[in-house]
């Protein structure tokens, strides 16, 4: 098959795709999109030939405007720009799962500070402003209090991007130091890992310990539901627990041990997945691979 | 081999190399990014950018 990858920058989970397609003899068309010129109706060279492109960008505003370019031009994309559209911002992600009722931190959006700070002051403290664009838990602020939800407030109206002024304030989740990241084809789960840590943040860009973590029914109708809420693809979908903590002191009080909740707080649409990769017995490029040839094979719409 | 374009030591770089990579200069630090193959070219990579991530 011919497979394009739109790329700004190889990282180890591009290198592991490029290897595991090309010992399969697949032909790998790079496509750097700082380089292309995508337009209207008018392909940049070599793509039409296709037989389906895997948005690999890094910035999230060109995954989602090459893909939705690529689909226009009738290639098979994955994931699709809707999928790319909708997770790509935490207040759709948001609005998505809680349409298809799929648990998600209770949230609220404002775009003033006064109003900002009012969602704040309903919410409590501890709670947390996210930026609607980002990752790697990067610009994340956990409010302990209004002098700090004030100044994180004016920073942000005063400092950011535009965006920074949609303020995306949600809940916080006491969960037991991690979270559990799946990744998943089209909601049906590749692997899983826990991400644990001593600071709130227990992302893997952030450095917490990552460990195969062996997933439940429960998790994998969640992790079916919050796909199929962002349209299916290639995702990573991260789960909080949002009653270990508890379970754990009625278990130890000589309580009947309650089943853990879950929250689905995230879903990614350009995943990574070395970490997971290096703490799993699962070949997670094979198994992605496996995966983007059937949706070759069988056609995306596009 | 190659040289490092901000302090000017050789960088090691290993064989399969791919255009796109990031390789670090272990003397200064400085983030590379491969621009060739054949033979091996190396720019200063770009900053983050906020949209960056997964």
């Amino acid at each position: 098959m011919n497979i394009g990858i739109l790329y700004s920058r190889i990282r180890k989970d591009e290198k592991l795709l490029l290897s595991e397609l090309r010992e399969r003899g697949h032909t790998v068309e790079k496509l750097d999109v700082r380089k292309l010129e995508f337009g209207v109706g008018d392909p940049p060279e070599g793509v039409a030939d296709l037989d389906i492109v895997l948005d690999r960008c890094l910035a999230t505003s060109r995954s989602r405007y090459a893909t939705q370019f690529v689909d226009s031009y009738g290639v098979p994309v994955v994931n699709s720009p809707d999928t790319a559209d909708l997770c790509a911002d935490k207040a759709k992600t948001s609005i998505a799962l809680d349409d298809a009722g799929v648990p998600t931190p209770e949230t609220t959006v404002a775009f003033d500070t006064d109003s900002a700070l009012s969602a704040i002051e309903e919410f409590g403290y501890p709670c947390v402003v996210k930026p609607v664009v980002g990752s790697w838990g990067r610009l994340m602020a956990k409010l302990e209090s209004r002098s700090a939800a004030e100044a994180v407030l004016e920073h942000k109206a005063t400092l950011g991007h535009y965006e920074h002024k949609v303020f995306y304030v949600q809940e916080y989740v006491e969960k037991p130091g991690r979270d559990i990241r799946v990744v998943a084809v089209d909601g049906e789960p590749v692997a899983a890992m826990t991400r644990s840590a001593d600071h709130w943040l227990t992302n893997a860009a952030k450095g917490a310990q990552t460990k195969e973590f062996e997933l439940t029914p429960e998790i994998e109708s969640l992790v079916e539901r919050a796909s199929d809420a962002v349209g299916g693809g290639l995702l990573g979908v991260d789960l909080m627990e949002t009653n270990a903590a508890q379970s754990a002191a009625e278990q130890s009080s000589g309580g009947e041990p309650r089943n853990p909740s879950y929250t689905v707080h995230e879903v990614n649409h350009t995943v990574e997945f070395k970490a997971l990769n290096d703490c799993v017995d699962v070949d997670v490029p094979a198994a992605v691979v496996d995966w983007l040839e059937a949706k070759a094979e069988t056609g995306v719409p596009a | 081999m190659t040289d490092c374009v901000e302090c000017g030591a050789e960088v090691s770089l290993h064989e399969d190399l791919e255009v796109g990579e990031i390789v670090d200069c272990d003397t200064c630090g400085q983030e590379l990014e491969v621009v060739d193959t054949e033979p091996p070219v190396l720019d200063r990579a770009p900053e983050l950018d906020e949209d960056w991530g997964e």
